[in-house]
């Protein structure tokens, strides 16, 4: 089993991989929108504003990009929720809802564009930017090397496996919230995030090999 | 390369790890794109900034002009608590900003904060912690007050009630025990411990009437460090109370102050004449500082 990213608010858990259980956060965040429009979704924003960058970020190797497909999204989730019934705004699971609007949006500026993916060479990344206590100098230096390889071979992953494994890995979302995402069955998303996995090890080659030798 | 990501001795996989440390968790300046970009009105929520105090970070919360919400890093930790202790104090989201509210650096730098715009209509509090929290900004910088001169400058001095009354069963802005106002006290602890703004509303210079400083909302090693920044080392708050000097008095004026007082500090130690009271003061024959308000001057 694997940790989750014990950094990243959970706002869904599954029990026993597959049935949905609300949780307080979750639920206060959608009350909040069935009830005021505006102020939920300045809620909405502040609590998803970074998985969805992330999310983006990490699929599409730019951070530019991302910034502006992650405006779209929200954007488009907006206008989606002000013609949305209250009822229908409680019943919402936001962040695989947000990210699935990510998802098309990116798509649809895939498909718009025809072209690759920006490499990570030079990406502006706000982690961190808040951390009070950070390594030193040299241990900073070769993590950021760290973060820029993974971050470069995760685009040259097919879509479907990258998109798992950003949501799987990186948000650190349960099978079931990804597979709601992808609008698959949650075999297939444990299929994919492996299959990810294993061409990631690949990609990282023998200056990786710390990252290779340890199985999943 | 030996990055940070080994996964030794965890059994946790080191790719897995690696990818986990992807994620920006913090908030980011993208937040407030958002809302811009989709248009939501700026009254609808809040920005913070987090800016270098004496004692550490203070997060300030701002709407337009007007300071919302302030708490020190050392009270919450990181951003994300900030945001949800503002989020539960005054029901408005707060989003990282680019910018502070008019005043709001130059207040933190010289512990001068009486003319900033502040806003506690969000945080629900009755009016008689509100008049506190006013009597509090009033407090100049350096200078410490004791409970009871928080209460009488509130205006919360009124008709007696019986010592042997609970303070929870006071009702707010109601009545008052001159001199020693003991359910007051409670309240007051209760009105400083939430202090909203913290830091701006100086609740670091309230003491009680013995001259121990109150710290409710952070502790005091936290208070000590923000006095100290003022000049008012923890030595000198020990030596007042060990020596029971409430009040300072000069023999060559016949006046006497707070102690901290700017006026008390220019006495002399010849001239210096310690009172435990006001009352012991005025049937010395002193009169009390008309600057520091000892008694309503």
């Amino acid at each position: 089993m694997h940790n989750r990213n014990p950094r990243i608010p959970r706002n869904w858990r599954s029990v026993n991989g597959v049935h949905w259980v609300k949780d307080e956060m979750s639920e206060r965040l959608t009350e909040h929108l069935a009830r005021d429009l505006d102020g939920g979704f300045s809620e909405l924003v502040r609590i998803h504003g970074s998985a969805v960058r992330t999310y983006l970020y990490r699929v599409t190797g730019s951070a530019a990009e991302a910034d502006d497909l992650g405006q779209e999204t929200f954007l488009r989730a907006y206008k989606a929720l002000r013609d949305y019934t209250p009822g229908r705004r409680r019943e919402l699971r936001p962040r695989a809802w947000l990210l699935s609007i990510a998802t098309n949006v990116w798509r649809n500026d895939i498909r718009s564009k025809v072209r690759r993916p920006v490499s990570a060479a030079c990406v502006e990344d706000y982690s961190d930017r808040w951390a009070d206590t950070g390594p030193g100098p040299e241990e900073w230096a070769s993590r950021i090397a760290e973060r820029e390889m993974l971050g470069a071979a995760l685009g040259k992953l097919p879509e479907r496996s990258r998109t798992a494994v950003v949501m799987r890995h990186v948000l650190g979302m349960s099978y079931a919230e990804v597979a709601e995402v992808q609008g698959c069955p949650v075999g297939t998303v444990k299929a994919q995030v492996s299959r990810g996995l294993l061409a990631l090890r690949e990609l990282l080659g023998p200056e990786a090999a710390h990252l290779r030798e340890v199985r999943t | 390369m030996s990055g940070g990501v080994n996964g030794q001795g965890t059994g946790e996989p080191a790719l897995a790890r690696a990818l986990a440390e992807l994620a920006d968790t913090g908030p980011t300046p993208f937040e407030l794109k958002v809302l811009r970009y989709v248009g939501i009105p700026e009254d609808r929520y809040d920005t913070y900034v987090r800016v270098e105090a004496p004692a550490g970070g203070l997060y300030v919360a701002q709407s337009g002009p007007v300071v919302t919400g302030a708490v020190l890093a050392a009270v919450v930790g990181t951003a994300r608590e900030f945001e949800e202790r503002h989020l539960a104090a005054t029901g408005r989201s707060a989003v990282p900003g680019t910018a502070t509210a008019p005043g709001v650096r130059p207040a933190v730098r010289t512990g001068r904060a009486r003319q900033l715009r502040i806003d506690l209509a969000g945080v629900g509090l009755t009016d008689a912690e509100s008049a506190v929290l006013d009597a509090v900004r009033s407090i100049p910088y350096g200078q410490l007050r004791p409970t009871s001169w928080v209460v009488r400058e509130a205006g919360l001095q009124g008709a007696a009630v019986p010592d042997a009354e609970p303070p929870d069963a006071e009702p707010p802005g109601g009545a008052l025990q001159d001199g020693v106002p003991r359910g007051r006290t409670a309240q007051m602890a209760a009105a400083l411990a939430r202090n909203p703004i913290q830091l701006l509303i100086p609740c670091h210079r309230v003491t009680d009437d013995e001259g121990v400083p109150h710290d409710a909302a952070y502790g005091g090693a936290v208070g000590a460090a923000l006095r100290e920044a003022e000049g008012i080392s923890p030595e000198r708050v020990r030596a007042l109370v060990r020596t029971h000097t409430v009040f300072l008095g000069s023999d060559t004026t016949h006046i006497y102050c707070h102690p901290l007082c700017a006026h008390a500090r220019r006495i002399t130690p010849r001239h210096q004449v310690p009172f435990r009271s006001a009352r012991d003061a005025r049937r010395a024959g002193y009169r009390p500082c008309r600057s520091c308000r000892p008694l309503a001057a």
